[in-house]
């Protein structure tokens, strides 16, 4: 009895440990997610990278570019910063440059959760956002970026 | 393989061990803990049913597009989505605001050209700049409002206020964007990447050619009409244009009579095109033509002129580099009399952030002909270094030198220390 016990509770610990190694390495792929109204399905690492520093404001269409970003700290925020290829502070005075040449209107919106992201991509049909691939919820479609989705190799958003 | 099993079998003799020396009570523990897990996998188990049932796509577990929730649930929040949109949507006027205190010295006591705010007759003191409010206002997706109020200090710590730009924005797509109103005219990249904000700029002051009309510039640097802008479809070159017309009512400061000569002009155009190619980040090539007609009313009798500014630009920022370069040629011609001005003028500047320091170099280069009317510039050239230094994301101390050239006068330095500050 002891010994069975005792094999059951190892295979769930080894069950444990592979759930979490398998989870660690999935949540290092940061999704690009748009709302489910959006035809976009593969956008190239340069677009996003306009996009995100509000060069390209529009879809195809005209759709108006809505950008949602986490706030600091979070892994999403990372990826974005490295994409861009900015510190933080280099992205905060970026941002007030872009406002004050009137190349936005405003400083893409920060928020706190992908919750909060969840709720944006499904309220503005232009809404764009990055969100770790693990917390991608119903509701968030995921785009390709140069042709790979999250999780496949040669995935540029990590 | 057999030491995989000699493995396992150690591995299960000293688990079976450590579950007999085991205490009754962390026996009972282990049990409740392994039913706990059991219950939650059969919660897990039911959930995942549930869901599945909900959404037949989410049972394949490839990182395909995620898919959609049910019609009434993404129809459902009309009621929240007020909420979610105050939540989500900066609403109402956003401002920001720029300051600066300034503390200038020179080598000499008279007025001199783009020391604007300077008191002449000292050789060193405070004064304040420009303070820009910047309001912006989003009416729709498309739609906005931007202006920017200036109060200048003038001489003797007198202020008047300045609307530098009033804006109505429309930007139908990436390929056409409109603005309707005051705005700064896009002849080369200065004047539109700065504006009047000092604390956006690297060093203390605008390069001289670039200097604003009415604090001494030699450029139509501000115009009321209609500016269009938009990418041109050109793959990765990244192609861009601007194209402006309307009038540019400027203001030539008359640095001798510290008077002003008012260029009654009519309507200008401007067209220019810049690239950023997408193979290298950070990198814009452009330039731009500018055709005005003009009164000259420097002399006695007034004459008309055309007036034609070519812009050339490269410009380079990105990996705390800033590299920026920009020359002029400013062509005057006038009417009556054919005589043709040519004024040449560039200026360029390069800096690298350390951490919180930002040490730059600048070089500027102004050529006026004799006889025309902006003669008084003559030929200046020289540097400029000094260091930028950010306290923090909106603070920012400069410290600058400069060091001038100046054909048929002696030499001018200065030091300028500037507080720039965003809020």
């Amino acid at each position: 009895m002891h010994t069975k016990l005792t094999i059951a509770l190892i295979a769930i610990w080894l069950a444990g440990l592979a759930g979490i190694a398998a989870a660690v390495a999935q949540t290092d792929d940061v999704a690009v997610v748009v709302s489910e109204k959006n035809h976009v399905a593969n956008l190239t690492k340069p677009e996003l990278r306009k996009i995100f520093a509000g060069e390209k404001r529009s879809w195809a269409g005209g759709q108006a570019i809505r950008l949602f970003v986490r706030a600091p700290g979070a892994h999403e925020r990372a990826v974005l910063l490295k994409l861009l290829d900015m510190s933080e502070s280099e992205y905060k005075q970026y941002w007030t440059a872009q406002v004050f040449r009137g190349e936005a209107q405003a400083e893409p919106v920060a928020l706190f959760s992908n919750g909060m992201q969840k709720e944006a991509v499904a309220l503005y049909p232009g809404a764009l956002a990055l969100v770790n691939f693990q917390d991608v919820k119903p509701g968030m479609k995921v785009v390709r970026v140069d042709g790979h989705l999250p999780g496949e190799a040669g995935y540029p958003l990590k | 393989m057999r030491y995989n099993r000699m493995a396992i079998v150690l591995l299960l003799v000293a688990s079976l061990s450590h579950a007999q020396d085991a205490a009754p009570s962390e026996r009972e523990m282990i049990q409740q803990l392994v039913q706990q897990v059991k219950a939650l996998q059969e919660k897990v188990t039911v959930l995942e049913s549930q869901q599945r049932a909900g959404d037949p796509a989410n049972a394949d577990a490839t990182p395909q597009p995620v898919s959609p929730p049910p019609p009434q649930a993404a129809d459902k929040p009309a009621q929240p989505a007020s909420f979610l949109q105050e939540l989500h949507e900066p609403r109402g006027i956003q401002w920001r605001g720029f300051g600066e205190v300034d503390y200038k010295v020179l080598n000499q006591r008279t007025p001199e050209l783009g020391t604007y705010g300077f008191v002449p007759g000292s050789h060193g003191n405070f004064y304040t700049g420009d303070f820009d409010l910047l309001l912006t206002a989003r009416i729709n997706d498309k739609a906005s409002v931007l202006s920017e109020i200036a109060f200048g200090e003038g001489e003797a710590q007198t202020f008047s206020v300045d609307v530098e730009r009033v804006l109505f924005n429309y930007d139908y797509n990436d390929h056409l964007k409109m603005s309707f109103g005051r705005y700064h005219t896009g002849i080369g990249y200065y004047n539109r990447a700065f504006h009047s904000g000092t604390w956006l700029q690297t060093t203390a002051d605008r390069p001289l050619v670039m200097e604003f009309a009415h604090d001494g510039g030699v450029l139509p640097t501000q115009a009321v009409g209609l500016s269009f802008t938009g990418s041109i479809p050109s793959g990765k070159l990244g192609l861009n244009y601007i194209a402006e017309y309307g009038s540019s009512d400027t203001h030539l400061q008359n640095l001798a009579e510290a008077g002003i000569d008012d260029e009654d002009n009519g309507n200008h155009v401007n067209v220019g095109l810049f690239a950023r190619p997408e193979s290298i980040p950070g990198l814009q090539i452009g330039g731009s033509i500018y055709h005005d007609r003009i009164k000259d009313r420097s002399h006695e009798s007034e004459a008309s002129l055309g007036q034609t500014i070519v812009n050339g630009h490269i410009v380079y920022i990105r990996h705390g580099i800033e590299f920026l370069n920009e020359g002029f040629l400013i062509r005057h011609a006038y009417q009556q009399s054919s005589t043709v001005y040519n004024m040449p003028a560039f200026y360029s500047q390069i800096s690298r952030q350390f951490h919180r320091a930002r040490p730059f170099f600048r070089y500027q280069y102004i050529n006026a002909n004799q006889g025309g009317f902006l003669e008084e510039f003559v030929l200046r050239h020289g540097p400029s270094f000094g260091v930028r230094f950010d306290f923090n994301d909106s603070i920012a101390f400069k410290t600058q030198l400069d060091h001038t050239m100046r054909k048929g006068q002696p030499d001018l330095n200065g030091l300028h220390l500037q507080l720039a500050y965003t809020f």
